[in-house]
């Protein structure tokens, strides 16, 4: 299943155009070397084995069982879990609706904004490195129990943003409790926390050398024309980064929503994103197995497009290595 | 080096002096409206962080009771000497020792393992490399929670329950989410250099250490604010790795303070929740301009 | 930023060589390991209390954990799984029955019956609410009870008069609508958590899960459609907070509470939140504490006694006699109970008590008078939620009933088959 997924040929190959030429230093000159390919990979190889491939492979197995948390025992069930999740279990596709919502406008919102204001903070004024840590410090209130509070004052029924929305003649609106407004206080608080990709922005656009962008100068390019020919091209690979990412986090997203929810998803389970559902499952209902094939069946879904994903990403990617 | 633009100040013309002038009057206007909507912007992201900070400084009756005023009808310091005792004698002194242990040594071991492995993905050529970075990614994409318990049985048995073992031997394998940073930014990095080196008769140890690792510096110092306070702020991992209480991080410590049935002390919460802020925000500050920096390409001829 | 690797590896190895140092135990006595939940206020208290306990025996030796409430049981049952849970453990009616039924707990009844934990000031029902089938699991650490905060100010004000002490539901409903017309909301409190949804059931006879927990218990249905129409007979009419306020109302917690700022009259707690309640209502309140109303003239006052949590013992601990006796120290001694004060709910130990009585504050000294009052209406406590109970709860109750009909997107009579069905269904297949 891993080796299908995700399709890696193009990170890690010439692009197209240099493919007929074999003849290029690049391929002459860096030959297969296993030996210290696999020396530096060894950290994380040794890793990965000692601690992570048994309890994956155990948890897959629980998939199939009905375990227990707490007492830790549980009999083979075939696909029963699936089976259950996918035609029994009304509050898994309500799960799968907030998270797929949560998802489809977190991320998109969360990576413009980051790349917009990676961009203005990319100058060399005064004060860009106040408003940098500024603009960082929301994101590293993260997790904590203080988060919930606040967001819940802000977007109360006598809070900030209906007092902000009033001076524009909006009514109130029950961010909190209404069904169809309280998945967009955890949007909108994923888009306030874009501190990450805004820095991983940032150092990809302080890599770009100054020298190019005054060689354009010179022959006579304007702002947008700077952007669209040196700017963009050169930060693909860290947009593509971003996005797989973002989205890989927005699937598994947690911890902000799980304190801001009360750890039910209400109301209506409108806020039950996936990972608090199986959280549920797997600690208050001790159902571990059910709780493992929901895991996995996530996996193999962020798998999928993120291996659409690298797909296209020869598209539009653009690498360095790409120049000559 | 000079440019275009410092060449352009120092003439004499008169034409090009009105030009001169011209261009410093707009892009005033640009500077003032430049830091009105980002500093605005900013305030309205910060707004938050005031509260919090407003809502430290008031006493515990007052604060969900005058929610949206940021000024307190009194100051007090009492919610950050009473949050600061802790508990039972274990002051927050004891937290922020173990905080910074796990998440130093977390970070160091974290970031530099990220970027060895990440140098072998991105520039070695090895047999059967797609598929360990396929696994690799995969890693980052199982929700943790059906992991937790079958990794506590294994560290359990092998008796590193409690201690800090179970957090931080594991990390000398990098993270999935940081090798593939680094592997990004790698790629981002001309060829060219590489092949000057190894016409020089470099190996990949060679290159590794005197091409791409000090042209990966904004990358790296991105990397360990990032691994910094995502350590810093982990709680799952301390929660049931470090239970003895004179173990806990900072991260745990606050989470111990709210109980829904009883007396939460939210003055406390929010006062010790600012004060750990510091360490990632001074590693940010401190560090920032070695992002600016960028990388040195002068001398390319790019 | 380049450290030479002979150099990072020395420091790692030796950062971790000290950390392993610092776990090495000293043990030549005895080590008795404890965990709870609270908050700071609990977390002092104890503590104190274990290391006066330690001073007076200096061969026991206790390890203890605590955290917040949400944070506990991700931690034990993560311990329970490992086999590292701590001897003495805080336990709670919500899981007890789950523990005690996978054999994680370890009954006391020869402890009790031996007096190695004496249990001759405690009342037989209190004991027997720590018990699952005949197996007592848990000693109760506070006793509890349900309560209708009324703030007697804001009737007077209002021109409305108190009830009597054994209201009922329909005296319930006229006097929120009464508050209703003046803009006051009768209560904001959700009275629809499964705990307030057993009161009618439980004041006419019936209980949400039958006598084996092998399905719902309920006979006649008709009381809890009812209710239900009641409640959202109350919200139409202003006198509850319709749904989509209601996550903002408990977002502050205790403190932010509307009896705070009076924007309700009458507010629902367990009795061992008043106090709380009260110091954040601020001085000077009048705030009377009634049972929970009956259901109809032929109803009892649904009031137990509920045990506010329990110590149990865990299944695997070696030192069960020193276990036993510091729970016995903790229930039963004055030194105790100086320190704990009444923190985790009312005494259990009738001595203890009394002599607490005449020391605290008035409010918890009120608190204390209304248990004593509801102790002589209170109905014996209902067995502990059966396994799967959580679950019926979680995933049925509020996401296919309650919610929806508060939401208003069905009726209580259409909604009900089916939460009756499903909720048998999970039961049914738990009980095997």
């Amino acid at each position: 299943m891993a080796n299908e997924a995700v399709p890696t040929e193009n990170v890690f190959d010439a692009p197209p155009g240099q493919q007929k030429a074999k003849n290029t230093s690049a391929s002459r000159d860096f030959k297969l070397n296993n030996v210290a390919g696999y020396l530096f990979i060894s950290p994380w190889l040794l890793a990965f084995f000692l601690f992570t491939f048994v309890p994956m492979i155990i948890s897959l197995g629980l998939a199939f069982t009905n375990y227990d948390t707490l007492s830790q025992t549980g009999e083979f069930i075939g696909l029963g879990n699936f089976e259950r999740m996918f035609f029994e279990d009304r509050r898994y596709w309500n799960s799968v609706k907030a998270t797929v919502t949560y998802v489809s406008f977190s991320v998109p919102l969360r990576l413009a904004v980051a790349l917009l204001v990676a961009m203005l903070l990319n100058s060399d004024r005064r004060g860009v490195y106040f408003y940098r840590a500024a603009y960082y410090i929301p994101s590293m209130i993260g997790g904590s129990v203080a988060v919930a509070v606040l967001w819940k004052q802000l977007f109360g029924a006598d809070g900030l943003v209906n007092a902000v929305l009033a001076i524009f003649g909006i009514e109130a609106i029950r961010w909190l409790g209404h069904p169809d407004y309280a998945i967009w206080t955890l949007i909108i608080l994923a888009a306030w926390q874009f501190g990450s990709p805004m820095l991983i922005f940032l150092a990809g656009l302080r890599q770009i050398p100054q020298s190019l962008y005054e060689a354009a100068e010179i022959d006579g390019a304007g702002g947008l024309t700077k952007f669209f020919r040196i700017t963009l091209p050169l930060i693909t690979p860290i947009i593509f980064f971003n996005l797989i990412i973002q989205m890989i986090g927005a699937f598994r997203a947690f911890t902000q929503a799980f304190i801001i929810s009360g750890g039910r998803g209400s109301p209506l389970d409108t806020t039950l994103l996936y990972a608090i559902y199986l959280y549920i499952r797997a600690f208050n209902n001790f159902q571990m197995g059910y709780a493992a094939a929901m895991a996995w069946i996530l996996l193999l879904v962020i798998a999928i497009l993120t291996g659409i994903n690298f797909l296209i990403s020869n598209r539009w990617v653009y690498y360095e290595t790409d120049l000559e | 080096m000079a440019t275009v633009q410092s060449e352009m100040n120092r003439s004499s013309n008169p034409q090009v002096q009105a030009f001169n002038e011209q261009k410093k009057r707009q892009q005033m206007i640009v500077t003032i409206l430049y830091h009105l909507g980002v500093g605005f912007f900013g305030f309205v992201m910060l707004y938050p962080i005031f509260w919090l900070v407003a809502s430290s400084l008031k006493p515990a009756d007052e604060i969900f009771v005058n929610v949206t005023s940021l000024i307190p009808s009194e100051v007090v310091f009492s919610n950050y000497t009473d949050g600061w005792q802790g508990f039972g004698g274990i002051t927050f002194a004891t937290f922020f020792k173990n905080s910074f242990i796990y998440a130093g040594l977390g970070t160091l071991i974290q970031v530099t393992a990220s970027v060895i492995v990440g140098f072998g993905f991105a520039r070695v050529k090895f047999k059967g490399k797609r598929i360990w970075f396929s696994i690799m990614l995969l890693t980052l994409m199982l929700p943790g929670e059906v992991l937790m318990i079958p990794q506590y049985i294994i560290f359990s048995e092998i008796g590193w329950v409690p201690s800090f073992l179970p957090l931080l031997v594991p990390r000398i394998g990098g993270s999935a989410f940081f090798i593939f940073m680094i592997i990004q930014f790698i790629r981002g990095i001309p060829i060219d250099l590489d092949e000057a080196a190894m016409i020089d008769g470099a190996d990949q140890f060679g290159i590794f250490r005197y091409v791409i690792a000090p042209q990966l510096k904004p990358a790296i110092i991105t990397a360990s604010i990032f691994s910094f306070y995502w350590t810093w702020d982990d709680f799952l991992g301390p929660l049931i790795y470090l239970t003895n209480p004179r173990m806990y991080t900072v991260s745990v410590a606050l989470r111990s303070f709210s109980d829904a049935s009883s007396i939460t002390n939210w003055g406390a919460i929010f006062a010790m929740m600012l004060v750990s802020l510091l360490p990632a925000l001074m590693l940010f500050v401190f560090f920032q301009r070695y992002i600016v920096e960028g990388i040195a390409t002068t001398g390319m001829k790019g | 930023m380049k450290i030479s690797r002979k150099l990072m590896s020395l420091a790692v190895l030796t950062a971790l060589l000290m950390m392993t140092m610092g776990v090495a135990v000293q043990a030549q006595d005895t080590t008795l390991t404890i965990t709870w939940w609270g908050s700071q206020n609990r977390h002092d208290r104890t503590i104190e209390v274990i290391e006066l306990y330690e001073s007076l025996n200096p061969e026991i030796d206790i390890e203890y954990e605590f955290s917040g409430w949400s944070d506990y049981w991700t931690r034990v049952n993560t311990q329970a799984a490992g086999g590292n849970i701590a001897c003495i453990m805080q336990h709670d009616y919500r899981y007890l029955t789950e523990w005690s039924d996978r054999d994680l707990l370890v009954p006391l009844n020869g402890l009790l019956d031996s007096g190695a934990i004496d249990a001759s000031g405690i009342s037989d029902s209190v004991i027997s609410s720590g018990s699952v089938g005949e197996d007592v699991v848990g000693i109760s650490l506070g006793t509890n009870s349900q309560t209708f905060i009324l703030d007697a100010d804001a009737f007077e004000a209002a021109g409305i008069e108190l009830p009597a002490f054994d209201w009922t539901y329909a005296d319930f409903e006229s006097i929120s609508l009464q508050f209703a017309e003046q803009g006051i909301w009768g209560m904001a409190y959700g009275i629809w958590d499964d705990a307030n949804l057993k009161a009618p059931l439980l004041s006419t006879g019936q209980d949400l899960y039958n006598a084996d927990g092998t399905a719902l218990g309920i006979t006649d249905s008709q009381v809890l459609i009812d209710y239900m129409n009641m409640i959202v007979g109350l919200m139409d009419a202003g006198a509850i907070p319709t749904m989509d306020l209601q996550a903002d109302i408990s977002a502050p917690g205790l403190e932010g509470s509307p009896i705070v700022d009076g924007r309700e009259a009458m507010r629902y707690q367990w009795s061992n939140q008043v106090v709380a309640l009260t110091t954040a209502a601020g001085e000077d309140r009048n705030f009377v504490l009634y049972p929970l109303p009956r259901w109809g003239e032929d109803g009892v006052t649904p009031n137990y006694l509920k045990p506010s949590m329990f110590f149990s013992i865990t299944e695997g601990c070696e030192t069960i006699d020193e276990a036993a006796a510091f729970i016995d120290w903790f229930t039963n001694s004055t030194e105790a109970n100086d320190i704990l004060f009444a923190e985790r709910g009312v005494p259990v130990d009738a001595d203890i008590l009394a002599y607490l009585a005449d020391q605290v504050d008035p409010v918890t000294a009120q608190v204390f008078q209304f248990i004593a009052d509801v102790s002589e209406v209170a109905i014996p406590v209902p067995p502990a939620d059966p396994a799967g109970a959580s679950d019926v709860i979680e995933n049925v109750l509020v996401p296919l009933f309650v919610d929806p009909v508060l939401f208003g997107m069905t009726t209580a009579e259409d909604a009900y088959p089916t939460f009756e069905e499903e909720a048998n269904a999970i039961l049914a297949q738990n009980a095997e």
